[in-house]
């Protein structure tokens, strides 16, 4: 089997994450503030916030804060993080994980208004300081599209942001663990990953960090291990880890964020961008192949095709039951995007690779592709 | 041939909109089955393929699948569920 959808979930896991996983399921459970603690040893929640710190460029990792994902993130985000004006603003290459929370109420009051991008899926910044008005109170902005690849400058855009006084939130889900975040650096108020992508974390694992002086009030309440005989909060001095959290699933995360250091993000990025070069120019070559998306433009990796005659769930069908190979056909949970790109009625066929995937694979993916051109054109 | 179960397909997302099901036969999907399938829709019958691929397209449906598999696909438009009956007994009945 080849697996080519790790823009939805990464497979295979590095060993060490399938050990660290099996070792925290056969060991007693790390309960987090809840036990008597272990002296000078890290619990794997520190360990695992302090190395996403180091990652992602936080300088506070105490501000991370575990989730189920980044769709749970997000809803928690938009239910209770303070907005300095009514209207927020996020781009067409935006998840249907921001989208229905905005589009459905999650964030009471809030006037939601789109910033286009251009086939590619390129938000400009500039488009972004003409549309900002008094009533702007925060820009979410897509780091990496799962559609096209493309990669916002997410630099630029917070500079924007924090020269007018807006928060800026990123979803860095396509984008974590695949090429380097600097949340710092790029003055992010809040960022959004998920673990089951680029961070090779399990399903279920993921997160988000919240700038100091950023207010937000919880989504939930319960028990958090800390200051049991406190019902009541005050206003603002909340905390956002309810329940007993996923341990098993954050040491495993814990896990995969430690083989992306040892191995280097910037070494990842390169690795990646080398295969999906090479993809982008042998899809180039077959006829009947549309790509949306160029080599040196489109960096993130995943890129979106077509083939002509064939539906994308077509191809994908031929592709999965045919020769075992794993794509995702539709609309990728980014229903926007495709306006700009010109296939809002079928969707595209996704191809993405992992820092796991191998330059054979990829050649074999071409190979395939070929031959099914080539019946396609008969 | 012989119909074992009509599932609803677990590729849901990318018949976007529509519904999917899989029909499960007795026996794996010849060249003869296949083309006696024909009258369904326009046919495209990818022989060339290590494993031929065909799809028949009708208005409100879509079915497609591989030659030697156990099951084809059915995607089909909301409003026109009957038309999965339809299909069953175009099979049934040759």
């Amino acid at each position: 089997m080849m697996y080519l959808n790790n823009a939805a979930t990464t497979y295979p896991k590095p060993q060490c994450v399938t050990d660290a996983h099996t070792a925290a399921l056969s060991a007693p459970p790390a309960g987090q503030f809840r036990s008597s603690g272990q002296g000078r040893v890290k619990d794997v929640f520190t360990g695992c916030r302090e190395n996403l710190g180091r990652l992602l460029g936080i300088g506070s990792p105490e501000r991370i804060y575990f989730t189920s994902g980044a769709t749970d993130s997000l809803n928690q985000l938009f239910h209770g993080m303070e907005r300095k004006g009514k209207k927020i603003l996020v781009t067409q290459t935006e998840h249907n994980s921001v989208l229905r929370p905005l589009y459905n109420g999650m964030a009471a009051g809030a006037e939601v208004e789109i910033l286009s991008c251009d086939k590619y899926g390129q938000v400009s910044p500039e488009v972004f300081e003409e549309r900002i008005s008094p009533e702007t109170g925060l820009l979410v902005l897509n780091h990496c599209s799962n559609v096209t690849g493309m990669i916002q400058d997410a630099a630029r855009f917070g500079e924007i942001a924090e020269k007018h006084g807006i928060l800026f939130m990123l979803d860095a889900s396509q984008s974590a663990g695949c090429i380097p975040v600097d949340c710092d650096g790029w003055h992010v108020d809040a960022l959004v990953f998920t673990g089951h992508k680029g961070l090779f974390g399990p399903q279920g694992t993921g997160g988000f960090f919240l700038r100091k002086g950023v207010g937000m009030r919880p989504y939930r309440y319960g028990g958090t291990g800390r200051d049991s005989s406190r019902l009541v909060y005050g206003d603002g001095d909340y905390e956002y880890e309810t329940g007993t959290q996923n341990g098993h699933g954050i040491q495993a995360l814990g896990a995969g964020v430690e083989y992306i250091l040892d191995r280097g993000v910037e070494r990842i990025a390169e690795a990646e961008k080398r295969l999906m070069g090479i993809l982008y120019d042998g899809l180039s070559e077959i006829q009947g192949v549309t790509v949306y998306g160029e080599k040196g433009r489109n960096l993130g990796p995943v890129l979106s095709m077509n083939l002509k005659g064939l539906r994308p769930s077509e191809l994908a069908y031929i592709l999965q039951n045919g020769y075992e190979t794993v794509v995702r056909a539709g609309f990728h949970c980014a229903p926007l995007i495709h306006q700009a790109m010109g296939t809002e009625e079928q969707g595209t066929v996704r191809v993405s690779i992992s820092a796991l995937t191998e330059e054979q694979e990829v050649l074999q993916f071409l190979e395939i592709l070929r031959e099914i051109a080539a019946a396609a054109e008969n | 041939m012989n119909i074992l179960e009509i599932i609803p397909s677990r590729e849901r997302c990318a018949e976007a909109g529509w519904h999917a099901y899989d029909f499960i036969l007795e026996h794996p999907m010849d060249d003869d089955f296949i083309k006696s399938m024909r009258p369904l829709g326009s046919f495209l019958y990818m022989q060339m393929l290590k494993k031929p691929f065909f799809k028949i397209e009708s208005e409100h449906y879509l079915l497609k699948g591989i030659r030697g598999d156990e099951f084809f696909r059915m995607a089909v438009h909301g409003d026109y569920l009957d038309e999965i009956k339809h299909v069953e007994n175009m099979i049934l009945n040759g």
